[in-house]
C-alpha cells in the first residue's frame, strides 16, 4: 500500500452507478478508515484521524443535503425515521468534535474513539437497512443515478487527502484538522450539492 | 484426554437462566477474530440440531416422564442457542453473516476431512467442502456488488476466496446424494461426532438461506440464495445419510450430548476472546449434566453403558478452526471434477447427472454464474482473495480485467 493512512476503495464509476452505490462505498471507506486509525500510532494516527474526520464531514453533509430530504417524503413515518438518523448524526458529530479538541494523544482517546466508531457504524447500518432500501424501492432508478452526481460533486470539493502535485485552492482549504476546516468542508459540500441541482 | 462421562457438571435444575443472564453482549462487528465468529456460528448450528432432534424424539416417545425430561432439557438448550446466536452483532448484514457461514463450512469441513479415520467418510467431506468453498466465492462477489464491501473484511485472509467446484455443476439427481451409512458398531466413535457436526452445520446453513434469501430486494441476491440454499439441502441429504439409521433414539441422544461436550470443550480450549471463552466453559458445564441424563436414559431403556456408544477413551483431540489453505488447494487440484453416482464418486457426467442438469438449469446460466458476470460487468473484474498464488486449476484462473472500482 503506497500510503498506509488512506483507504483503497475506489469511487465507483459508470452510468449504472447510483447515489446508493456511492453512499455504500463511502460507508465501506469509513469502516476501513476507522480500522486504519486504530492500527496507527504517533503522527500517522493523527493523519489517519484527520482523514477520517474529513471523510465523515463530506459523507454526512452529502447525506443531509441529498438523500435525507428525499427520504422524508417516501414512506409513512419517514419524518420520524429521518429525525432519528439526524439525531444520530448530531450525536456522532458531537463525539467527533470532542475527539478533535482533545487530540489523538489524549489518554482517553481509545475508549472515546471506539464509542464514536460504534455510533457511526450503527448509524450507517440503520441507513442501509431502513432508508437506502426504501430509496431503491421507491425512487426511479434514473433519479437515483442523477443524484449520484451531487454526491460526486461533494467528494470533489473536499478530497479526503489532497493528491501530491494537485494542490488547488480548494484542497488547501481542506487540509488540516481544525474544527473550522470541517465547517468549511460542510459549506463547500452544501454549495456543490446545491449547484448540482439535487 | 478429558472424559465428559466422568463429570457431573451444573445440576440440571440450576440451568434455567433469567433475562439478565440471557442478555449477552454481542461480539465487536468490526474487529473480531474471524474464527470466533466461526465458533459462534458452529455452536448455533449444533444447538439448533439439538433442539430439532429433541422435538423429533418427543414426537416418537410414548413415555410421558421421558417426554417431560426432554422438554426440560430442550428448554435449556433453547436458551443456550439464544445466548450463542445472540452473540452475533446486530450491525452485521445478512450477507456478512452468510460469508461467516461459508467460512465455517469451508474450514470446519476441511478440518474434519483431515481428521476423519474412515476413507469413505473422509471422501464425503472432501467432496462437500469444495462446494461450500465455491459458495463463499459467489457470495463474496454478491457482497461487493450489493454492499460495496470486500469479503476480506469478514474472512480476514485466513480463508481464501476463489472458485471451487462450480455451483452450476453441484446439482445432482437427488438419488445420487444418498450415501452408505457407517456401521454404528464398527466405526471409530470420532466418525460419529464428525458426521453429526457437519450435518448440523449444513442443516443450519440450509435453514438460514431458505429463510433470509427473500429479505433481499436485489433480484440477483434473491436468486443466488434460492440456488445455494438448494445445494445446502443436497448437503444435508449427503451428510445425514452417513449416519447409521439403526442407531436408536437413546444412543442418538447420547451422541448428541457427547458431541456438544466435545465442541464446547474444543472451543473453550482455543477461544481468543476471554468473554466468549467463559460462555463456552459455562455451556460445557451445562452439557456435562445433560450428558449424564442421556447416559441414565440409555442405561435404563437400552440396557447399555454410554461407553459402548461413544467409547471409553474420552474426547478426541479438539476440533480446531485454523487455516486449511494448502489442503484445500490440494483438493481443488485433484477432486474438482468429481460428482456422485449412487453412493460412489465418479468423474464422468453420467446420464442421470445430465438429466438433472437439463431439468434444473433449463438451458440458462444459473444465478451463481450470472452473479460473477454481473460483477465483472460492473467492476471490470471478479472478487477473489488468492493469498497463496494463482488458482491451482488452470481453467479456473482469473481472466485479467481492469477493475473499474
Amino acid at each position: 500500500m503506497a500510503d498506509p493512512t488512506t483507504v483503497d476503495s475506489a469511487v465507483p464509476q459508470g452510468p449504472e452507478v447510483d447515489v446508493v452505490d456511492l453512499l455504500l462505498t463511502q460507508h465501506a471507506r469509513i469502516e476501513e478508515q476507522f480500522l486504519l486509525v486504530m492500527a496507527a500510532t504517533g503522527d500517522a494516527r493523527q493523519e489517519a484521524f484527520d482523514d477520517l474526520a474529513r471523510l465523515l464531514a463530506v459523507h454526512e453533509t452529502a447525506e443531509e443535503e441529498v438523500v435525507h430530504p428525499l427520504s422524508r417524503s417516501l414512506v409513512d413515518g419517514g419524518d420520524a425515521l429521518i429525525d432519528d438518523r439526524l439525531d444520530e448524526e448530531r450525536q456522532a458529530k458531537e463525539m467527533l468534535v470532542a475527539l478533535i479538541e482533545d487530540g489523538v494523544h489524549e489518554p482517553g482517546f481509545d475508549t472515546a474513539f471506539l464509542l464514536l466508531r460504534d455510533a457511526v457504524l450503527t448509524h450507517a447500518r440503520y441507513e442501509e437497512r431502513y432508508e437506502f432500501t426504501q430509496l431503491r424501492a421507491k425512487v426511479p432508478p434514473d433519479r437515483l443515478r442523477a443524484l449520484a452526481s451531487a454526491v460526486r460533486a461533494a467528494e470533489a470539493v473536499a478530497p479526503t487527502r489532497p493528491h501530491p502535485g494537485a494542490e488547488s485552492a480548494t484542497s488547501n482549504l481542506v487540509a488540516g484538522p481544525p474544527l473550522a476546516v470541517l465547517d468549511r468542508v460542510r459549506d463547500l459540500v452544501r454549495e456543490a450539492v446545491r449547484r448540482t441541482g439535487s | 484426554m478429558f472424559n465428559p462421562l466422568d463429570h457431573k457438571g451444573i445440576p440440571l435444575e440450576q440451568q434455567i437462566r433469567n433475562w439478565r443472564e440471557l442478555n449477552v453482549a454481542p461480539i465487536d462487528p468490526e474487529a473480531v477474530d474471524p474464527y470466533t465468529r466461526c465458533r459462534i456460528i458452529t455452536m448455533n448450528g449444533i444447538e439448533v440440531e439439538a433442539i430439532m432432534f429433541s422435538h423429533q424424539f418427543a414426537r416418537n416417545c410414548p413415555d410421558i416422564d421421558v417426554k417431560r425430561q426432554l422438554a426440560y432439557t430442550r428448554f435449556v438448550e433453547n436458551q443456550q442457542q439464544r445466548v450463542v446466536n445472540w452473540m452475533l452483532p446486530g450491525q452485521a448484514s445478512v450477507l456478512e453473516t452468510t460469508l461467516g457461514y461459508e467460512q465455517v463450512a469451508v474450514d470446519l469441513t476441511a478440518w474434519v476431512a483431515r481428521h476423519e479415520p474412515d476413507p469413505y467418510l473422509k471422501q464425503a467431506y472432501e467432496f462437500g467442502v469444495l462446494e461450500d468453498f465455491d459458495h463463499l466465492y459467489r457470495y463474496a462477489n454478491l457482497y461487493e456488488m450489493v454492499e460495496r464491501r470486500k469479503a476480506e473484511k469478514i474472512v480476514d485472509a485466513v480463508t481464501e476466496v476463489m472458485p471451487g467446484r462450480p455451483t452450476v455443476a453441484e446439482f445432482r439427481h437427488p438419488f445420487d446424494n444418498v450415501n452408505d451409512p457407517y456401521d454404528k458398531d464398527a466405526v471409530d466413535p470420532r466418525s460419529k461426532l464428525h458426521a453429526l457436526t457437519i450435518l448440523s452445520a449444513e442443516q443450519q446453513v440450509m435453514i438460514f438461506y431458505m429463510n433470509v434469501g427473500p429479505q433481499y430486494m436485489e433480484p440477483i441476491a434473491r436468486q443466488l440464495y434460492q440456488e445455494i440454499s438448494l445445494i445446502e439441502q443436497e448437503h444435508v441429504t449427503h451428510y445425514e445419510s452417513l449416519l447409521d439409521p439403526r442407531e436408536n433414539w437413546w444412543e442418538r441422544l447420547l451422541t448428541h450430548e457427547y458431541n456438544e461436550c466435545w465442541l464446547y470443550w474444543s472451543f473453550m480450549e482455543q477461544e481468543s476472546d476471554p468473554r466468549i471463552k467463559a460462555v463456552w466453559e459455562l455451556h460445557l458445564q451445562m452439557e456435562l449434566a445433560q450428558l449424564q441424563q442421556a447416559a441414565d436414559l440409555l442405561r435404563r431403556f437400552d440396557g447399555r453403558e454410554p461407553e459402548q456408544v461413544v467409547g471409553d477413551t474420552g474426547l478426541p483431540e479438539p476440533l480446531t478452526f485454523e487455516p486449511n489453505k494448502e489442503y484445500l488447494r490440494h483438493l481443488l487440484a485433484t477432486q474438482i471434477d468429481l460428482t456422485k453416482l449412487g453412493t460412489g464418486y465418479v468423474r464422468e457426467a453420467h446420464e442421470r447427472f445430465e438429466q438433472m442438469q437439463e431439468q434444473i438449469h433449463g438451458g440458462e446460466k444459473p444465478p451463481s454464474e450470472t452473479v460473477i458476470d454481473a460483477h465483472r460487468d460492473r467492476f471490470g473484474d471478479e472478487y477473489r482473495l488468492e493469498t497463496e498464488g494463482p488458482h491451482p486449476v488452470e481453467s479456473l484462473r482469473v481472466v485479467e480485467g481492469a477493475r473499474r472500482g
